[in-house]
């Protein structure tokens, strides 16, 4: 029987192993050539990891590491916390075809020691890792994207047919900051489709009922509520709040409004509207793809006004 | 029923946007028509003539009146095609 020592000394006649100098050139040089993988566990990862580093845990390597990482040629420089598992891990990585798989001596020890950048995700308390640790189970999530998550700001543009649903999946979702911005008051007749609201909060600004109801949803929101109209006056400082504006509005002003303050602030907009029985959505991600404009150059005769 | 479904749509964009993952729906319309449930798509491409994001754009800042933007635009809209 070999003792572990003996097997990390094999492992290393095989796996070649960089410093961590040499880790940060070839990262800072190779870009998305060069993978940095972190192969420890949730809680090491937690305390802080380096940045861009693609994180799999040792146990799960063999059976995520083609999500993270399908492109076998690639150079992929496994560290831990001190550069033994990492050996073990980057030596399983050349059985499953990583052929040019190295390790990194001294690990996140002596990186972070020496002074080498690193990142830490927001901390979740336990209630918030229990919250969504179904999120945590999809490899496109994970803590990180959750964390992204939690400090995301996203405005919704009116909290009626459309901004309903969006806004509770947001809250749900926990999306850190949602601004809602409606200048009306709930209306019986709106509690048939706008779900944000309920019978005891007819007569209330929706701004409110909407913060009322996503609060009760999830408290990690900050709702933060405009009781008034967008104009030409206020959209700009909004926009530039915001990282994401989900436009559900229900008027074309307002619509080519959202759309020429988000082009020149050059913030995305994921666009929805409906009409009767028919609805459509798209995202306008200025500069990148058509505009609002682009899309419908003019608006529609009155009258033909979907809500 | 209808925004539920349009409204989820949205979201889902939004989280792929700020995660940066999937493929949104850039430069695509995405059209759902609930009677016959069925969703279709519309490839929609960038103007270069638009006014706000083409090559040479026109609004270079916010237009003084949206309202009137869309009620004067329609009467233009109008006498054009009684031409």
């Amino acid at each position: 029987m070999k003792s572990t020592s003996q097997i990390i000394e094999e492992v290393k006649k095989e796996i070649p192993e960089v410093s961590i100098e040499e880790a940060q050139k070839e990262k800072a040089e190779g870009g998305d050539d060069v993978v940095l993988l972190d192969v420890r566990d949730e809680d090491e990862y937690r305390a802080g990891y380096i940045p861009d580093a693609v994180h799999v845990t040792r146990g799960m390597l063999e059976f995520s590491i083609e999500d993270e990482v399908p492109d076998r040629d690639k150079r992929v420089i496994v560290y831990c916390a001190a550069g033994m598992r990492s050996l073990l891990a980057a030596k399983s990585l050349k059985e499953l075809g990583y052929a040019d798989s190295v390790s990194m001596a001294g690990g996140y020890r002596d990186w972070s020691a020496a002074g080498l950048p690193t990142a830490k995700d927001k901390e979740m308390t336990p209630d918030q890792l229990e919250r969504y640790s179904r999120h945590f189970m999809l490899t496109e999530v994970g803590e990180r994207g959750q964390s992204k998550l939690l400090e995301a700001k996203v405005l919704l543009v009116g909290a009626g047919g459309l901004g309903s649903p969006a806004g509770l999946y947001l809250a749900a979702t926990g999306v850190g900051t949602l601004g809602v911005v409606d200048s009306d008051v709930v209306e019986l007749s709106n509690l048939q489709r706008q779900i944000l609201h309920r019978t005891e909060t007819v007569g209330k600004p929706k701004v409110e009922s909407a913060a009322e109801t996503m609060t009760f949803l999830n408290p990690d929101v900050n709702v933060v509520p405009y009781n008034m109209r967008l104009s030409e006056d206020n959209i700009i400082d909004l926009f530039n709040e915001y990282d994401l504006v989900v436009d559900g509005c229900d008027n074309f002003a307002t619509r080519y409004l959202v759309n020429d303050a988000a082009v020149l602030t050059n913030t995305p907009i994921v666009h929805g509207s409906i009409f009767q029985f028919e609805g459509q959505a798209t995202v306008i991600k200025p500069h990148d793809g058509p505009c609002y404009r682009c899309m419908y150059p003019s608006p529609p005769p009155p009258g033909m006004v979907p809500g | 029923m209808l925004p539920g479904i349009i409204g989820l749509v949205m979201a889902t964009e939004a989280v792929k946007l700020l995660l940066d993952i999937g493929d949104p729906l850039i430069g695509r319309l995405l059209m759902y028509d609930a009677l016959s449930m069925k969703f279709r798509e519309l490839k929609v491409s960038r103007d270069k003539n638009c006014p706000i994001c083409g090559e040479e754009p026109t609004i270079t800042e916010l237009i003084s009146d949206y309202v009137e933007f869309c009620e004067l635009d329609h009467s233009e809209s109008l006498a054009n095609a009684a031409d």
